[in-house]
């Protein structure tokens, strides 16, 4: 029987959230779970190309171990959910629109486009919904 | 003697589970891969990912705190 999907709206722009929503992402594709993250609110933030790097993660005690520790990136986490595994990424057309953004503005290959949360929310009619 | 050795020693949550994922990939179906790790997760997350991914765990092992699996690409 076919792995029910798994669903991640993704709001915050804290680091140990995005660290949590990268990690089940791309745990769930490569255990052949498709998976769709909707990003929106803060997090889409964290998704800019024009970034710093050492400023792209906020957090807490967490995030500064997990930065201490070197544990892997959140972004490349995503990716590899996506190379391999069914992991679609959605931003929010909301967010984008309230940022002033095209899609152009987010990380290369991570996103399959812009997504209304009506229509993210019918989808993930049939699976697991998770929010972070 | 497994066809393929994937070390992931010091490596945590998910990427053993990664990397043993993209080395099954290149592997011809029927093929084995033997992963070493060293993350105590890594007895439960494998037994998981053979479940879900329809692949066969063929030997799960400890010794002391090296964990070793023989994992059968079947699908």
């Amino acid at each position: 029987m076919a792995a029910s999907p798994l669903y991640i709206l993704l709001c915050s722009g804290e680091h140990e959230k995005l660290q949590m929503a990268a990690m089940m992402a791309s745990v769930a594709a490569v255990s052949e779970r498709p998976v769709e993250v909707f990003v929106s609110m803060n997090a889409i933030l964290a998704f800019a190309k024009d970034v710093d790097p050492g400023a792209r993660y906020q957090g807490g005690a967490f995030s500064r171990l997990l930065k201490e520790r070197h544990a892997p990136d959140a972004l490349t986490l995503f990716q590899q959910g996506k190379d391999l595994g069914d992991l679609k990424m959605w931003a929010c057309s909301m967010a984008l629109d309230v940022q002033g953004w095209d899609i152009d503005r987010l990380q290369d290959g991570l996103f399959d486009g812009a997504l209304g949360l009506t229509k993210f929310l019918s989808d993930s009619e049939t699976g697991q919904f998770v929010t972070l | 003697m497994a066809d393929q050795l994937l070390d992931v020693k010091g490596l945590n949550c998910p990427l053993p589970i990664l990397r043993a994922k993209k080395a099954l990939k290149d592997l011809p179906i029927g093929s084995t891969l033997q992963v070493v790790a060293t993350d105590p997760g890594a007895v439960k997350d494998f037994e998981a990912f053979c479940r879900t991914t329809g692949n066969q765990l063929v030997e799960s092992k400890a010794e002391g705190k090296i964990f070793s699996f023989l994992i059968k690409r079947t699908a």
